[in-house]
């Protein structure tokens, strides 16, 4: 069930289709929204669901657990090595350029070993499907990535609402990601209570991060109840006392965790915090500094991290990738600019993506010119026709482009979560799935046989 | 479980408070809408217990602007949304079953406005706040936390009673149930109260005579009751 069309998505999910409004209200009962800001301005949006799911066979799905596993093992590995040896820039595998020019690099985090040896304990993988059935990476998000809240919630909803659908087909539950992220925290809790910083209620992704302390049965706190004594961190109550944090999820960026070693003037950090984590008195999740290891240019060098670090042949593909900094790949992006898609690295959330074909012959001229000048900043991708899913719009069922984020934990074992969050497009002529760009969300069904 | 930040603590507390106002005021307001059904009027009796002014064209104008403006601090509508903003940040504490009744009690209202009938579509809101309160019980499992947010509702409804004149009868017991509540609050902490107050309001609220005498010094009391300013 791979690639089904409208007519088979009317047929096969006719109980979501109808039940659509129901299972929308239901999400809006339990606010799942996300922030975001226009114009300085903060508003709070339903974050639109489509009720038919994104399907992907048992086969299919253990094909691209073990391609997960094997990415995010060697990612992890190379952050160890990043921050500390650099072998794999000694032996000439990847140009020293490549780490120390990344913003995601932190000569902070310079022999910092984590508890357990993790760095990414959650990483967001993006993938897409072609449309030959080949899965390509598109994206590795290792920093903070968000989204496992909403299919996870709607599942829930979708259960209530749809029941039939779930009797049907061999749905693999999704429910246990809160079970697998409280394992993932408790393996390298430090000796404390589990907590989730969040930045407050108008950060965008405020809703996952309350959900996720509900589930997790972590505290939800913010920089202000928090400090560092005697190298190590606790919350401030109420009555004047203090209770010791052993692992903190955070949902801030490194620069604002801890003004005293990042950005000075982080209003929303704690400082000493590096000190804590640095003695290993504290587990952090995920680990400063992973930004080295999820920046677009480093991207390009991820299946040879995979041949040089676990000796495997990658399981899943890259999307074909041209780096400019290389003479050779820099000649054949500037002939083909008009086809390709170029990516500015320092941009994230859909941002600094540009499609050569879209663009005249001027702004052609022009992103040449940059590229020459900062080779470094862009990477260049084939256009990836993916396959196109549907979804139901204004009652009528429609394809559009979408992507998926799997979600890979990292505890005792790398495990990947039956599920994932599927984001679509909802212009037709957009490949742009983000939901800060008007993007919606699927569930993504598992089947298990 | 000492994890209650001052933050958390003020949150819960204020959530009790206005998720109790939106309910009793709403009481209030059906109550009042019941008697205007046949004296037309009688609204400016509300108003004068809270001390507002009287800038409403008829008794139609009052109601639309004491159920629905967002703006009227002395709305159903205002308390709500303060209701709301207090829960949102509270979903791992109230759990997302108790957030989901507010959102209800929203959509609820919301809807109440365009109807023809707004008594009949304003039912099911004291069904949603029965469940919300029902659901708060059920879920909150740190004693603290639960006791913080009854404090708040508590002491919400027994301002409003004695505000409205409320009789004794009426007032004493909800005075009463304050008052074992308080007794759980840890020391060291904002909601502790004052001895000498507490005790001033307990020989208010110590029989009728002496209740119909001090009522509405007590009003003043209550408000100061806390050691720090909650």
């Amino acid at each position: 069930m791979t690639q089904i069309d409208t007519q088979q998505a009317e047929a096969l999910f006719s109980e979501a289709i109808c039940n659509a409004s129901e299972i929308n209200e239901l999400l809006r009962r339990y606010g799942v929204k996300f922030g975001i800001y226009k114009n300085g301005v903060f508003k709070e949006q339903f974050f639109p669901f489509d009720p038919i799911p994104r399907v992907i066979s048992s086969v299919d799905f253990q094909f691209i657990e073990k391609g997960l596993v094997q990415r995010v093992n060697a990612l992890n590995e190379f952050l160890f090595d990043i921050y500390h040896e650099k072998k794999i820039v000694r032996d000439g595998i990847i140009p020293e350029d490549f780490i120390y020019l990344s913003k995601g690099y932190l000569a902070q985090c310079e022999g910092i070993t984590p508890p357990e040896k993790i760095y990414s304990h959650i990483s967001g993988i993006d993938l897409v499907q072609g449309k030959d059935g080949t899965w390509y990476i598109l994206e590795d998000n290792l920093r903070i990535p968000s989204g496992a809240s909403y299919p996870l919630i709607a599942r829930e909803l979708t259960r209530i609402a749809c029941p039939g659908a779930f009797t049907r087909e061999p749905v693999t539950d999704n429910r246990n990601y809160a079970e697998l992220l409280r394992d993932t925290m408790e393996h390298i809790n430090c000796g404390g209570i589990r907590a989730i910083l969040t930045p407050g209620r108008y950060n965008a992704a405020y809703f996952e991060h309350s959900y996720l302390a509900e589930l997790t049965d972590s505290v939800l706190v913010q920089n202000d109840a928090l400090f560092v004594e005697d190298n190590k961190l606790y919350q401030r109550t109420y009555n004047g006392g203090k209770t010791r944090i052993g692992v903190l999820y955070r949902r801030i960026s490194d620069e604002y965790l801890d003004p005293l070693n990042f950005c000075a003037d982080s209003v929303i950090g704690i400082p000493n915090l590096m000190e804590v984590y640095r003695s290993g008195n504290l587990g952090l999740i995920n680990a400063p500094g992973n930004g080295v290891a999820d920046d677009k240019g480093i991207y390009y060098f991820v299946p040879k991290m995979i041949r040089y670090y676990l000796g495997e042949t990658p399981i899943l593909q890259n999307a074909p990738t041209y780096l400019p900094f290389y003479e050779e790949d820099r000649r054949y992006v500037l002939e083909h600019l008009g086809s390709l898609v170029i990516k500015d690295v320092s941009e994230a959330g859909g941002y600094g993506v540009v499609f050569g074909s879209d663009l005249t012959k001027e702004q052609l001229t022009e992103l040449r010119d940059t590229i020459l000048a900062e080779p470094r900043r862009f990477i260049a991708q084939e256009v990836i026709d993916f396959l196109d899913l549907p979804i139901l719009d204004a009652g009528k069922t429609v394809m559009r482009k979408a992507d998926l984020r799997a979600f890979v934990l990292t505890g005792s074992e790398t495990r990947v979560w039956t599920s994932g969050l599927t984001r679509f497009s909802r212009n037709p002529d957009s490949f742009v799935v983000n939901s800060s760009q008007g993007g919606g969300f699927k569930d993504t069904w598992v089947l298990s046989r | 479980m000492g994890t209650i930040s001052l933050e958390h603590s003020s949150r819960l507390y204020w959530l009790g408070r206005y998720a109790e106002r939106t309910f009793s005021t709403l009481l209030n307001l059906q109550k009042l809408y019941d008697r205007m059904i046949d004296m037309g009027t009688g609204f400016t009796d509300y108003l004068y217990a809270f001390g507002l002014e009287n800038n409403y064209e008829n008794s139609s104008a009052f109601l639309r602007s004491f159920l629905y403006d967002e703006n009227n601090p002395d709305s159903v509508a205002y308390s709500l949304e303060r209701a709301y903003d207090n829960g949102i940040v509270l979903r791992e504490t109230i759990s997302s079953e108790a957030l989901s009744f507010l959102q209800m009690a929203k959509d609820t209202l919301y809807r109440s406005q365009h109807s023809g009938n707004i008594r009949l579509s304003l039912l099911p809101l004291k069904d949603i706040f029965y469940s919300f309160w029902g659901c708060v019980m059920d879920h909150v499992f740190d004693e603290e936390a639960w006791n913080l947010i009854f404090c708040g509702k508590s002491m919400e409804r027994t301002m409003l009673l004695l505000r409205l004149q409320a009789p004794y009868t009426e007032a004493k017991p909800e005075f009463n149930r304050l008052c074992r509540r308080l007794r759980f609050v840890p020391e060291g902490t904002p909601y502790r109260s004052t001895p000498e107050r507490l005790e001033l309001l307990t020989e208010i609220f110590g029989s009728p005579e002496q209740y119909a005498a001090g009522f509405r010094n007590a009003v003043t009391e209550m408000e100061h009751l806390f050691e720090v300013s909650a």
